[in-house]
């Protein structure tokens, strides 16, 4: 391997920039030698002994063999009478909408014969832009859990719903005599025109009842920091493409903060040598905006808004920004050096920089972002604000948005409470109280979609429909509105909260669907709905599209909305915006002082969010973007902060403040800020089903009573037991050779000639195999630079290609079933590094390893340069994944299908094989996609277009990192980037001629941090 | 002493070890050889269907093409098998009292589907697409054979990978041209194989033999 300039994992470089992906690995100076097979790798299945196997392959061909004989023959069912628009064996797509935070997330979904099976993006949606990110992947896997709530049960009784809601009737009619003073609602924070509707009747007929608007971690101090800023609670909506310089107040808006996924490929766009932007992220814990930038200052939460001010104070100071003189504080301690270069960045890039302030951080943070703006001016640029669509009850912090509410449940002067908010029991602060009152209500009504502490302690339980299962509707953050339309009929028996709040409108017999659509043939300014048809014509059911010209000049906008999954509408003009400075100083002004000690960090986490996705097993086995930890939470610390306390990685600490204590594992995280414990919650509930029960730990004890959901005075300390952490990063080392590359822009000019050894053909005794003259070349390529390293990809996968989970024990022996696995590397001291991302899955070589060895042929290369896994062929040696210098290859060791749920079966991809026990697996390229779009095109006589056989990861990949296509097509996008300067194979000295190429990750640090 | 074996006993070790090896060799080639005959294959089962449909009144007294009943042939994986209403297109005007359709009434009448005993098996790692085939000239009868004679639905083909790869290697003799293709009785004149390769031409047919042309 010759020597490069380039910053190589594993190698002494030129730039000293040695890559290492755990703690364990960068103190040992070098990967762990003996590291290519997970210990266990060589264990036989448990359970099953070879003896005992043998024992049982002979009784079963015995038997088998006179099974064979009397194979059942299946059944053929047709339709009775065929429905409108699906062709058996011909996935549909239809377009509907997911809620993130109570914004639309606009998707659409696939279909075989009525049964959602994939969830994509919407390319026309504004927040999607054709991008998802793993939460979305993965929230078809609800719809078919087998432990989710069917039916309606009131104390003990189950009802039908028509008897659910004659009670609800009932009992709304009950509350009329004194205006619904004991009648109270608590929602999620909602977007939905309809529930906004409903909640406006509701209040008319109840003029005392109230609402009330809650989740753990909303963004009520985005929104009050509008309002000390511009008078008013508004979003403000980035534009991040259109930013030079973006300065991130511990804002994770790559992956949770504003619109993402938006966010995502706007700033994607912006990491191409081109037209490279600059971030910089001041953060506490490592999350993954601070993965991508290029500068990452680490500061514990609290010390934010210090920095945001010496930012203030500089460009006040030194760039003549005078509005922003009373705000500004000067810079104390480690980061004045940084802060000085951040405003003098941010002042050459006016009206083309950005500041963006994180949900955690007070309403002061924010209201500082919006002036820093707004004397940038950024505003109408970058930065736009919106009114607010979002429902969002009272606003601001945890005690104005509940502490109402809870005051009036202790008093005991609540008769009645809706809770359509998930699971407040767990998620809302102890102070509250809401465990104890909470039981005490009269007719607590909860509406959920698993059983959890709220339901369990309610008199009144409804199962809620998922979203694939119902009508509804919700906005984007710019007002777009989607109608949430189901794909099936609801799997058990559930409803929705559109038809709760109905039925207290006295609307309940109306049922989601009409609600939905009359209110929007009202606001699409239609008059009233035609008579209703009479006879055979009333029967047909809506879908049916059989019906000729419709009698209802409604009916043909409506389907122009479902089909295209938006409602085309004029879409509210930005809201001009003044800025009220002075407020906005005694805003910071009032924040107190940070407090000295070790600081408690409650976050929403990566993959469950506030813990309502605790029970979807495959966002719990989906590695955490940044620490890799599947299935558990652990409280997040720096290395010098666990040296200090005495910790390492996997002992479990007892963590308290406030009088509260939680036992959970520690991991040291390289990059954390000192004295600040990243505590990501959701995990541990009081009520869970068998995923949520694996592990993890309630980090919501440690959360303050009020926001910020920081606070210092945390104490830790060891108990001295161990917890095994089933963290994949070290999985599957590729023995320190060049992998994941990157670069500094500036030098990526005398790189890109040296990456000429990391391309280009090897010497082989071979004659490589020419595919040149073959119609199409499949490659992929996949841009580090672009790549956030969010892991949609990875889920996507997952989805796409009946991917199985294996359960934390298999995952600590590296038995994970991901095909394609993203790495992050970091690079640099532990305490502060950089990171690298690098999406892995098989590379497809031309020259294949694996087939080399395989004894029965079941690796196989095809025409068009694919490897091939033939399952049927396999008889599990596991040769090919030992001789795979990437590691790419799964193996199945346990029969992990074989006690799944039959509600479970039925969410199978059908165009993919599910794979038995035993039999080796890896990434096909999609190639059941390549096939539908290359029959397709072959069905008319023509070639398959340039986008159209995508694969999942490259379809969810919301910065468009993976692009695929034909490599025997110069005007393809993949060529044109197999191609690129920044173009290298991996491990190109194996002469491997991987399909899939690398392009080297781009930094643009600021040269005066050098 | 006496000897531990007679001489007879050589003679019945010998017979044991050859009685051992061959039918060790001949258990494999016996199941081998059942996968291949057509009893193995299922080419020799009678198959009884719920209704007594005969395919041989539908396409030769009544000359309805294929493409009536098996509406998605052409354009989807499935060639489709026709819904209740389909049947009842004619069947609600002819035979509409007959007894052997009482239960495709019944059908209409409650809404429980006509559950049909598939004859056609191919094992679930194998992705067939009809609509591949038809349109690029392999007709009906190739593999489903002389479906207007049968009194009710046989597998002709032995479905085996063998039969599809011989196709798959050399198609030419078994393409006819697109107007042809549901026909049961078409031949042409002359070499079969030779207009077969000026329709692979005019039709773009590349028949490829990768694993995952027809496993994923």
């Amino acid at each position: 391997m010759p020597s490069l300039g380039l910053p190589i994992y594993g190698q002494q470089s030129g730039l000293d920039a040695r890559r290492w992906r755990t703690l364990e690995e960068h103190d040992a100076g070098a990967p762990p030698a003996s590291r290519e097979f997970q210990p266990g790798a060589d264990l036989a299945p448990e359970g099953l002994g070879r003896r005992s196997f043998l024992q049982l392959l002979g009784a079963s061909a015995a038997l088998g063999g006179l099974a064979a004989c009397q194979v059942p023959r299946e059944k053929l069912v047709p339709y009775v009478r065929p429905a409108a628009g699906v062709v058996p064996s011909v996935p549909g797509a239809y377009a509907t909408a997911a809620s993130d935070r109570g914004y639309a997330v606009g998707l659409v979904v696939t279909s075989w014969e009525g049964r959602p099976t994939k969830i994509e993006g919407n390319r026309d949606h504004p927040a999607s832009l054709g991008g998802t990110d793993a939460i979305r992947q993965a929230l078809v896997l609800d719809l078919y859990d087998p432990a989710r709530l069917a039916g309606f049960r009131h104390d003990r009784r189950d009802l039908s719903w028509g008897a659910a809601l004659a009670e609800l009737g009932a009992l709304a009619r009950a509350h009329e005599k004194d205006q619904g003073a004991r009648l109270r609602f608590l929602v999620e924070p909602t977007s939905s025109p309809t529930l906004a509707d409903l909640r406006a009747r509701i209040l008319r007929r109840f003029p005392r009842a109230r609402f009330d608007a809650w989740s753990a971690f909303g963004e009520g101090q985005a929104r009050e920091g509008a309002r000390v800023a511009f008078g008013r609670p508004l979003d403000a909506v980035h534009a991040v493409g259109a930013a030079d310089v973006i300065l991130s107040l511990e804002s994770d808006f790559l992956a949770h903060d504003g619109d993402p996924l938006r966010h995502g490929r706007e700033f994607a766009a912006r990491r191409e040598p081109a037209n490279l932007n600059r971030l910089y992220v001041a953060e506490a814990g490592f999350t993954v905006t601070g993965g991508a930038a290029d500068h990452r200052l680490r500061m514990r939460s609290a010390d934010v808004l210090g920095f945001a001010r010496a930012v203030a104070a500089e460009l006040a100071g030194r760039h003549g920004l005078g509005a922003l003189a009373p705000l500004g504080a000067p810079a104390a301690g480690p980061h004045a050096k940084a802060a000085a270069a951040v405003a003098a960045d941010l002042a050459r890039a006016r009206g083309r920089s950005l500041v963006l302030a994180g949900a955690a951080q007070p309403a002061a943070v924010h209201a500082l972002a919006a002036a820093m703006n707004d004397a940038l001016g950024n505003g109408g640029k970058t930065v736009t604000y919106r009114e607010s669509v979002v429902f969002d009850g009272a606003g601001g912090g945890v005690r104005s948005r509940l502490g109402a509410l809870a005051t009036e449940l202790r008093d005991g002067a609540v008769d009645t409470l809706v809770v359509t908010a998930w699971n407040p029991l767990h998620t809302a602060p102890a102070e509250l109280g809401l465990r104890e009152s909470f039981p005490e209500v009269r007719s607590s009504i909860v509406l959920a979609y698993r059983e959890d502490e709220t339901v369990r302690a309610a008199r009144f339980r409804l199962a809620q429909a998922h979203f694939l299962e119902a009508w509804g509707d919700l906005r984007a953050r710019d007002g777009t509105a989607t109608i949430v339309q189901p794909l099936v009929a609801p799997l058990v028996e559930c409803t929705t909260e559109v038809d709760l709040l109905a039925a207290f409108a006295g609307v309940g017999q109306l049922g989601a669907y009409r609600i939905v659509r009359d209110g929007w043939r009202a606001r699409a300014g239609f008059g009233p709905p035609p008579p209703p048809a009479a006879g055979r014509e009333a029967a047909a059911s809506p879908a049916d599209t059989n019906r000729g010209v419709p009698r209802d000049p409604f009916e043909l906008r409506w389907e122009e909305w479902l089909s295209a999954g938006l409602v085309r509408e004029g879409a509210p003009a930005p809201a001009t915006v003044a800025l009220d400075a002075e407020r906005v100083a005694r805003a910071i002004a009032a924040v107190p002082a940070p407090a000295a000690g070790l600081e408690a960090r409650v976050v929403p986490d990566a993959r469950l969010l506030d813990g309502r996705h605790s029970e979807n097993a495959w966002l719990r086995e989906f590695p955490d973007p940044v620490t890799k930890l599947t299935w558990e939470n652990a409280a997040l610390l720096s290395p010098a902060t666990a040296r200090r306390l005495g910790i390492a990685s996997g002992d479990e600490v007892e963590l308290a403040r406030g009088g509260r204590k939680v036992v959970g594992p520690a991991l040291v995280v390289p990059g954390h800020a000192d004295d600040s414990v990243t505590l990501p919650a959701g995990y541990g509930q009081r009520v869970q089903g068998a995923v949520g029960r694996v592990a993890g730990f309630d980090a919501y004890p440690l959360r303050p009573a009020d926001d910020p959901p920081f606070a210092a005075g945390l104490e830790a300390r060891p108990t001295g037991r161990r917890v095994l952490l089933a963290i994949t990063q070290g999985h599957f080392t590729m023995e320190g050779r060049a992998i994941a590359l990157a670069e500094d822009a500036s030098r990526l000019g005398e790189a890109a000639h040296r990456l000429d050894e990391l391309r280009g053909a090897q010497p082989t005794i071979h004659a490589p195999a020419d595919y040149s003259k073959e119609e199409y070349r499949w490659g992929m390529a996949i841009d580090l630079s672009r790549c956030i390293g969010c892991g949609a990809c990875t889920v996507a996968c997952q989805a796409e290609n009946n991917i199985p989970v294996v359960g934390k024990d298999q995952v600590l022996r590296s038995r994970e079933m991901h095909w394609l696995r993203v790495d992050r590397y970091y690079e640099g001291s532990p305490e502060d590094p950089r990171s690298v991302s690098q999406p892995l899955a098989c590379v497809h070589c031309e020259a294949a390893p694996c087939e080399y060895v395989c004894p029965v042929n079941a690796t196989v290369h095809s025409d068009e340069g694919l490897n091939e896994m033939v399952y049927n062929r396999c008889v599990g040696t596991r040769y090919c994944s030992n001789n795979c210098p990437y590691k790419v290859r799964r193996f199945n060791y346990l029969d992990y299908r074989g006690t799944v749920a039959p509600s479970l079966k039925i969410l199978q991809n059908p165009d993919v094989t599910v794979r038995a026990r035993g039999v080796m697996e890896k990434c096909t390229y999609c190639t059941q996609r390549i096939e539908r779009a290359r029959i397709s095109a072959r069905n008319v006589g023509r070639k398959i277009g340039p986008d159209e056989a995508v694969p999942a990861c490259a379809q969810a990949c919301p910065a468009e990192a993976i692009v695929f296509g034909n490599l025997n097509d110069p005007a393809s996008r993949v060529s044109r980037l197999h191609g690129d300067a920044r173009r290298y194979d991996l491990l190109h000295e194996l002469g491997t001629r991987p399909r899939t190429a690398y392009l080297v990750k781009v930094r643009n640090p600021n040269p005066e941090l050098a | 002493m006496s000897a531990l074996f007679t001489p007879r006993a050589n003679g019945i070790f010998k017979a044991v070890l050859v009685i051992l090896v061959a039918g060790a060799g001949g258990t494999v080639a016996a199941l081998m050889g059942y996968a291949r005959v057509p009893y193995g294959t299922g080419q020799q089962e009678q198959i009884q269907q719920p209704v007594v449909f005969d395919h041989r009144h539908h396409v030769q007294d009544d000359l309805i093409d294929c493409r009536y009943c098996h509406t998605t042939v052409e354009r989807a994986p499935s060639a489709g098998i026709p819904s209740t209403e389909l049947c009842l297109n004619c069947h609600s005007q002819v035979w509409n009292k007959s007894p052997l359709l009482d239960l495709v009434r019944a059908s209409w009448f409650s809404g429980q589907p006509i559950p049909w005993v598939r004859v056609h098996r191919l094992p679930a790692f194998v992705y067939f697409n009809h609509s591949a085939h038809v349109n690029k000239g392999v007709g009906c009868v190739e593999c489903h054979g002389r479906v207007d004679r049968m009194a009710a639905i046989e597998q002709v083909a032995p479905l085996n990978m063998g039969w599809c790869l011989d196709c798959h290697r050399d198609p030419y003799p078994r393409l006819r041209p697109l107007e042809e293709i549901t026909s049961m009785t078409w031949m042409p004149e002359g070499d079969r194989a030779q207009l077969g390769r000026e329709l692979a031409r005019k039709y773009d047919v590349k028949p490829r033999t990768s694993c995952y042309t027809c496993h994923r």
